[in-house]
């Protein structure tokens, strides 16, 4: 690993299940920047059945397209950079494969069974299944249940240190006679962490035999009040790359190539979030839809004024493979909601499901274009939804009260999501990236998320997040810069009040101040207006709601602040949170349509 | 002239009592009496045409004759008859030409008359006019009583409301009850007893089984001890009342045996302590301080022991969660548990836990009530303070109406 100072060339790749992507990060004038990429199919499944093909023919592009040769001619990465020849730093994730699927358990599911959850999914893994003494199952369905799901990796906690250590015991005797199979290699032991009660590990130790790689770790939780995640996060991340990665095809030899550890896609994602909301001092959710899955990452700050980093995965929720599911759960009603167009239901429902059985097939028509917009909007809004219901404060830790909190006993459990204090949210993933106008991206994001008082959105098109969340393991200013400059695509800013009034009655007034703009007036409620403000340029606004709004200051207070622009520009929402759409909406929402030029 | 004297003496004598005797006004005319209707079988009306010589006027100088009308009854025709009343005629009766009133105190299915005679501002009283004598007045008791048709109009409203929300929700509709976050608090409580490989601590109170309250709390006790069953942690339940020891192994009990673990009911944790109230409290704070069990419940009649308890349990570090509907006990409470159930709260925890659409309809009919009886209290306090603004009749009738009427 070179010296930071010296490091130039820094060539990242992530290994997609469908296509790996690789990027060139090179110092230009003192900066990093992000120069090339390059795409090619990921060969982890026959017939190559070596990821590392993929890899080389990723990272071969990339050199083509920067005119720098970075693979010899024994296909292997080239290292140090020399002039236009090689890289300083090789670095890569992984999410091929279904990515990390681990099953975890607790003790009681909303406690330990939660805390082992946060920890996997920040981990970037996929929760295949939770076993815990209160999830309502026999033990014989849950030694079934761990029988049939063939995870790579558990989890087990339970109990605080000093506390239960019996009942811990009895779920690792569920786990041991279940011998539970990994999807990978004949001759590979089953991972498992175990991060529960410290006085209960040796007992625990002896229910496994050697058909089990036991690591035991901290307690994930060692008193009710605290949490300790980052043990058995690092333990996950050890466990991927020796055992995990380790046997799946071809991953062994790039191991080799790497300069930091493979992480798993989402961790990734997630590290580099969370690293930009600590650095920058924001709030920060990022989404990223997929076709089977939407991931949603959110920085938030905990009870104790933390920033506390949360994770899921909606596994049901995708805009491909998932699609019928988002269109069942959802109901078409609320689909066709957003869609101002007539069309036929019959239609549509042919249309999920050719979306369905051929992912890779975009919309050609306007039609297709805006229901598939459509859908999207409720797959990301269920997804938030299932996100602020898991980012949540601890639940079994002892509430403090005084006499005002008669009639507002609020207690453990409530989500730390607070969309009024939101300051930056990301969107990524095909239907946000790949949206034909940027104005599509804003707008999806406003209306699935609801993002109150005022808030930047932004979008990472070409998925760049992974690659930053390793390099910022490997070099944490060079992630930050690139980051700032190149990753994140400024949409621009959202200024959308809180409250419910009538519509066409005064919501607030503004007076926007910018080089370019001079603007000021009145937003009637149910209203949507933009104006223009360029990513470069910044706007001082004056927002005066109307009594019972808030944007941010208190209901009916004055707000001021400078915002910046972006591709879109800034966009001023007067349709109130929590978003309700009129009886009628198909001229609403053809009026907002027009008013952010949607389709025009 | 002595005898010339007396004899202008006894002219003066005589037209003086001749005078007296033409002052006497003239008796009432018509006298009816019949069964009032819609009562026990007590009352008779008894209505009058008013004295020729009672005239309405406004003219103190020209003032009627007549100050009253008395009413006497006699159970036997012939017999004695008893002053029952009096009646000072009203403008409307006036008006009407005739006055009535309502005889009470009459025995069930016994034949009345009645006899009416109208008296002079000056004493002077005219005949009676008695009602026939071959048709005697017999009150009897009638089905329904009409002077209490609101209460029962109210009462089927109310009733109607608890059944329709019964049958609402035997439909399989939603019924929403408000979160009480006391009681979603148990899981929490418990969940923290399981993790902590601790006991949980229920004290139902320091009053017998036939407070009401009590009750309340072994209701309670067998959402915790069901949820304890699952969790598979123990709960202690020390009683200062021996019957309650008895009802509360058997709510907990049946609470292992529906949550499927009858195995793991232990009968020797539900004990008696002591009938004192200060020896029960002691009892528990050295119990809570030796044990220090991670979740301590408090259901039920607290008096001065209620803060000592929950200071205790919250000094230990323990989940605590509290019901009662003794007020001065509730800010104690508050103050010192993570959780508390405020009176209706409290009672109505049976309904929010089991989910059982009969509960939950009579809850919601319950609550409907309420807000009835809250309305008609605004309504009252609204009139009345109307009335005392703008001193208009048409008000104070509305809360006479409301209070005598209605609300009689």
């Amino acid at each position: 690993m070179p010296n930071p100072d010296d490091i130039q060339v820094i060539l990242a790749t992530d290994c997609g299940s469908t296509t790996t992507k690789a990027i060139l990060i090179e110092k230009i004038d003192g900066q990093y920047r992000q120069t090339y990429r390059g795409e090619a199919p990921t060969t982890v499944e026959e017939p190559v059945a070596d990821v590392t093909a993929g890899v080389i023919n990723a990272v071969t592009e990339v050199g083509e397209l920067a005119g720098r040769k970075l693979v010899d001619d024994d296909g292997q990465i080239i290292r140090p950079a020399n002039g236009d020849v090689g890289c300083d730093v090789y670095i890569s994730t992984s999410s091929a494969g279904g990515g990390l699927q681990m099953m975890v358990a607790g003790l009681v599911r909303q406690m330990t069974g939660a805390s082992a959850k946060r920890a996997a999914l920040g981990a970037g893994a996929i929760v295949m299944d939770m076993i815990a003494a209160n999830d309502k199952r026999l033990p014989h369905e849950q030694i079934q249940r761990i029988r049939e799901l063939r995870p790579d990796m558990i989890l087990l906690s339970g109990g605080t240190d000093g506390g239960n250590s019996r009942k811990v015991v009895e779920i690792a005797e569920l786990i041991a006679p279940a011998r539970p199979q990994p999807r990978f290699g004949s001759q590979y032991r089953m991972p498992l962490i175990y991060a529960g009660n410290a006085e209960a590990a040796p007992l625990v130790e002896d229910v496994f035999d050697d058909n089990v790689e036991l690591k035991t770790v901290p307690n994930i939780r060692p008193v009710l009040e605290r949490e300790n995640l980052a043990p058995a996060r690092d333990a996950i991340h050890d466990l991927f790359l020796e055992h995990v990665m380790a046997h799946a095809p071809g991953y062994n030899k790039l191991i080799g190539w790497t300069d930091a550890p493979i992480m798993p896609t989402p961790g990734a994602v997630g590290d580099i979030l969370r690293t930009i909301a600590e650095r920058q001092g924001v709030n920060a959710v990022a989404v990223d839809i997929g076709g089977a899955t939407t991931d949603v990452f959110s920085v938030f700050p905990g009870p104790d004024g933390k920033p506390t980093f949360n994770r899921t995965v909606s596994a049901n929720l995708g805009m491909s493979y998932s699609i019928s599911n988002v269109v069942a759960e959802a109901t078409l009603d609320s689909v066709l909601r957003w869609v101002h167009l007539d069309m036929d239901e019959r239609e549509l429902r042919n249309r999920v499901k050719n979306k369905m059985i051929r992912p890779t097939t975009i919309p050609q028509t306007l039609e297709a274009l805006v229901f598939e917009q459509a859908v999207s909007r409720e797959a990301l809004r269920l997804a938030y939804l299932q996100h602020k219901e898991f980012a949540t404060t601890l639940q079994g830790v002892q509430q403090q009260r005084t006499v005002g909190d008669t009639f507002t006993q609020s207690g453990g459990g409530e989500t730390i999501v607070d969309n009024m204090k939101l300051n930056l949210l990301v969107a990524s993933g095909g239907v946000l990236s790949h949206a034909p106008r940027m104005h599509q991206t804003a707008a999806m994001l406003i209306d699935a998320f609801e993002p109150e008082g005022v808030t930047r959105l932004a979008k990472d098109s070409i998925f760049m997040m992974p690659h930053l969340g390793v390099l910022a393991q490997v070099h944490a200013q060079a992630a930050l810069e690139v980051f700032e400059k190149d990753c994140l695509i400024y949409l621009g800013t959202c200024v959308a009040p809180k409250g419910q009034g009538k519509v066409g009655k005064r919501c607030f007034s503004y007076d926007l101040q910018a080089p370019n703009l001079n603007e000021h007036g009145e937003m009637a409620f149910g209203e949507l207006r933009m104006f223009p403000l360029a990513p470069d340029e910044t706007a001082h606004i004056r927002i005066q709601p109307a009594r019972g709004f808030d944007v941010g200051a208190g209901p009916g207070k004055e707000y001021e602040a400078d915002v910046r622009g972006g591709e879109v520009g800034l966009i001023l929402d007067a349709r109130g949170r929590p978003l309700a759409l009129p009886d009628q909406p198909r001229e609403t929402v053809t009026k907002w349509i027009q008013a952010l030029r949607l389709y025009d | 002239m002595n005898h010339l004297v007396a004899k202008l003496l006894a002219f003066g004598i005589a037209s003086l009592w001749a005078t007296h005797a033409w002052a006497a006004p003239a008796p009432p005319t018509d006298v009816q009496a019949e069964d009032y209707g819609g009562d026990d079988g007590s009352s008779i009306v008894v209505t009058f045409g008013l004295s020729p010589d009672d005239k309405f006027t406004e003219d103190e100088s020209a003032a009627s004759p007549v100050a009253l009308y008395t009413i006497q009854r006699t159970a036997e025709w012939g017999g004695l008859y008893e002053d029952v009343g009096g009646v000072i005629p009203l403008e409307d009766d006036f008006e009407a030409g005739k006055a009535s009133i309502v005889i009470g105190k009459n025995r069930r299915g016994e034949p009345y008359w009645f006899r009416v005679q109208a008296v002079g501002k000056d004493g002077t009283r005219s005949e009676f006019v008695y009602t026939a004598e071959d048709d005697p007045t017999i009150p009897t008791r009638e089905f329904f009583l009409a002077d209490r048709r609101w209460l029962a109009f109210i009462t089927f409203v109310i009733c109607g409301a608890v059944v329709g929300f019964i049958a609402w929700a035997r439909s399989g509709r939603p019924l929403r009850v408000r979160r009480i976050a006391g009681l979603e608090a148990v899981d929490e409580a418990v969940g923290r007893a399981c993790e902590m490989g601790k006991t949980c601590l229920f004290v139902p109170g320091v009053q017998d089984i036939n407070d009401i309250q009590t009750i309340a709390g072994l209701t309670v006790l067998s959402h915790v001890a069901k949820t304890s069953a699952e969790y598979d942690v123990q709960v202690e339940v020390p009683t200062s009342r021996s019957l309650v020891m008895t009802a509360a192994r058997e709510t907990v009990e049946s609470a292992y045996l529906a949550a499927g673990r009858p195995e793991g009911f232990n009968p020797d944790v539900i004990y008696y302590v002591t009938d004192e109230q200060f020896g029960y409290a002691a009892f528990l704070s050295g119990h809570m301080v030796r044990e220090e069990p991670a979740a301590c419940f408090y259901f039920g009649v607290f008096y001065a022991e209620s803060l000592i308890l929950a200071e205790m349990g919250n000094s230990i570090g323990a989940i605590q969660v509290a019901g009662t509907a003794m007020p001065a006990q509730l800010p104690f409470f508050v103050a010192a548990c993570d959780y508390t159930l405020i009176g209706e709260e409290f009672f109505a925890a049976s309904a929010y836990l089991s989910g059982d659409p009969d509960q939950l309809g009579s809850l919601k009919g319950q609550d409907f009530g309420k807000v009835l009886t809250g309305l008609t209290l605004i309504v009252g306090s609204v009139l009345a303070t109307l009335y005392q603004v703008t001193g208009s009749e048409i008000f104070s009738d509305a809360v006479e109406h409301l209070r005598d009427v209605i609300l009689k």
